[in-house]
């Protein structure tokens, strides 16, 4: 599992423009992360997820985008497969 | 101080959905800050329960990893994440579905208001 798990964020640090990901569980505890990561971050992906879904409860999965000067920080959480919480940095396109 | 400390440590708790109460105590479990909403359970905040994380320290240094820093423990109803600050003990008193992770980020937030309080164990 961990295996897979390395290879999904492998493959998602090597796009273009992002510079690093952390995967989160249901608890808030890290799973993963690869790239300029803080794993110490974990915790509150996984809170910002929980907080932003309760906004919306009918409308599907929310995309919660945090953006800076020259940073993105996105962060999903698809309850399609499982309770999972993805955060994916990525440098601002100029 | 102790006023604007406990008010600190209520606004953590609003801010942590599931948190129900954290305990900074001595390392006998003798309290010295308590903040708490109605859902903690008194039985988890007791003196007898909090020193036996004291053990747990003495044990875990035994697999030769090194320092214990937190032990998490989760039952069928509520988590109790315990931080070693020794001479105190930090307790955190939460929901099993509350976000661990969360609380676990909170160390680093409540290091001055700790190493103040430690100061003054030392002191007197």
């Amino acid at each position: 599992m961990e295996k897979h798990l390395d290879r999904v964020m492998d493959e998602v640090v090597s796009r273009a423009g992002v510079f690093g990901c952390v995967f989160v569980d249901r608890q808030g505890l890290c799973l993963g992360a690869k790239g300029k990561t803080s794993t110490e971050s974990a915790g509150l992906i996984a809170a910002i997820a929980e907080q932003a879904a309760k906004l919306e409860p009918h409308s599907g999965d929310p995309i919660i985008k945090l953006e800076s000067d020259n940073k993105d920080c996105l962060i999903f959480r698809p309850t399609s497969t499982g309770t999972v919480t993805a955060a994916v940095y990525k440098n601002k396109i100029q | 101080m102790v006023e604007e400390v406990k008010n600190n440590l209520q606004e953590l708790l609003s801010k942590v959905s599931g948190l129900y109460g954290v305990v900074i105590t001595d390392r006998d479990g003798v309290h010295l800050l308590k903040v708490n909403s109605d859902k903690a359970p008194e039985h988890a905040m007791r003196p007898n329960f909090i020193s036996t994380f004291g053990l747990a320290v003495d044990q875990g240094s035994k697999l030769g990893l090194g320092k214990t820093n937190t032990l998490i423990c989760v039952y069928s109803q509520y988590q109790v994440i315990q931080m070693n600050k020794l001479p105190l003990i930090v307790t955190f008193i939460a929901s099993d579905t509350c976000n661990t992770g969360h609380i676990l980020a909170i160390e680093k937030q409540l290091d001055p208001i700790v190493s103040n309080l430690a100061l003054a164990v030392a002191e007197s």
